[in-house]
């Protein structure tokens, strides 16, 4: 009973929680949002460091993920079109300067 | 009795173990949370990813969705808030523009104070516990789930708005041109200043957006014969967000303009005041600009 209370009636309040706990559609949009960015910057490494909020998986991973999530989820053209470009040129990003 | 007695106590014990383990030993896991809980340093940096997007595709509406997903009382203000704080602690002056600029953006369209309520269908949910084991999982979010943005009644400043706005949880875009910085600074007021509590010849620059709220990160430039000076408004908050001061040498004379674009303050000299005694002392200059 205890355990049921705990877990599920009154489970323990979050807050100051970190990106990874983002659901899937929120950290999709923030691909999005470096991907428009990078759009217009062409930084590949700018870019990688704004992803970096989402711990220590690789960026392209990140963006890849955003992408997928993207094509499944009807997201419009032109924004799966500029995750695509995010994603492409992370994996061509070697990180070295 | 007694029997019923270790019963009772015996279910409070279970009860008191199974919620210490639920909460501080092995609380659940949070996954599918949203932009609003997160700690005020990432939601920083979300800010800045939402600027950064808007200088990129100039798409306003879009950019107030993301704001709202962050549950600022006042999106404006938190954004000035952290273009001081970004020029303070040395990030480039580009990603602070960027900030200061979907700031201005959202001034001139007057959601400075608006309060904008979050209601998100689908909650925080359970997935693991804390050694990351899978336990019993609440079933996933739909595909996508809608937010439904409420402005609350207390907002001013603002554009009439219908009072509940639905949006997608991924906004779709229109392309729009990259955003302007507005129009031209005005010079509003310009005022001697003779105070002897003040340092001699302190030129002080207060700038205002169209709706008097007043601006951080404003780059001004000071020239004079032979030298020229940037520095930016937000630096003392305690004074406010769009202060910035400079201190003038006697007999020099100077001129002052935003970097973005302003009308010019052209022969600005140190001014000589008296003091109550009949001594003569250095005041300073109040320069006020807005956007009209």
């Amino acid at each position: 009973m205890g355990l049921a209370y705990g877990w599920y009636i009154d489970p323990v309040d979050y807050f100051d929680l970190t990106p990874d706990t983002l659901r899937a559609d929120y950290k999709t949009d923030y691909v999005l949002m470096i991907a428009e960015a990078y759009r217009v910057e062409q930084d590949p490494g700018l870019a990688a460091r704004r992803l970096a909020v989402f711990g220590t998986r690789s960026p392209s991973s990140i963006a890849s993920e955003g992408l997928a999530y993207a094509r499944a989820n009807g997201f419009a053209e032109s924004d799966i079109v500029l995750i695509q470009e995010l994603v492409t040129a992370l994996q061509a990003w070697s990180g070295i300067p | 009795m007694r029997r019923i007695w270790g019963i009772l106590l015996a279910l409070l014990m279970g009860v008191g173990l199974g919620l210490v383990y639920a909460w501080m030993i092995s609380p659940l896991r949070v996954v599918d949370s949203e932009p609003s809980l997160l700690r005020a340093d990432f939601k920083e940096q979300y800010r800045s990813a939402i600027a950064a997007a808007y200088a990129a595709n100039g798409n306003l509406p879009r950019a107030k969705a993301r704001l709202a997903l962050l549950g600022d009382p006042d999106p404006v203000a938190a954004l000035n808030a952290q273009a001081q704080q970004m020029l303070a602690s040395g990030d480039t002056f580009h990603q602070a523009d960027q900030v200061v600029a979907l700031a201005l953006a959202l001034g001139e369209n007057g959601v400075a104070a608006s309060t904008s309520t979050i209601v998100v269908e689908s909650n925080t949910r359970v997935a693991t516990d804390a050694s990351g084991k899978a336990t019993e999982t609440l079933p996933p979010p739909p595909p996508d789930v809608p937010i439904v943005l409420t402005e609350t009644p207390e907002i001013i400043e603002m554009e009439p708005t219908q009072p509940v706005v639905v949006a997608e949880s991924t906004p779709r875009p229109t392309r729009t041109p990259i955003p302007t910085f507005g129009a031209p600074f005005k010079l509003t007021g310009q005022e001697t200043v003779c105070d002897p509590n003040l340092p001699d010849g302190l030129l002080q620059v207060i700038v205002y957006n169209t709706n008097r709220r007043q601006l951080a990160g404003i780059e001004i430039v000071v020239t004079w014969d032979g030298g020229e000076e940037q520095f930016f408004t937000g630096f003392k908050p305690e004074l406010g967000n769009g202060y910035a001061d400079f201190i003038m040498s006697p007999n020099v004379t100077y001129i002052l303009q935003l970097a973005r674009g302003s009308d010019v303050a052209t022969g600005l000299i140190t001014p000589t005041c008296q003091g109550t005694n009949g001594e003569p002392y250095i005041g300073g200059i109040k320069l006020t600009f807005q956007q009209p």
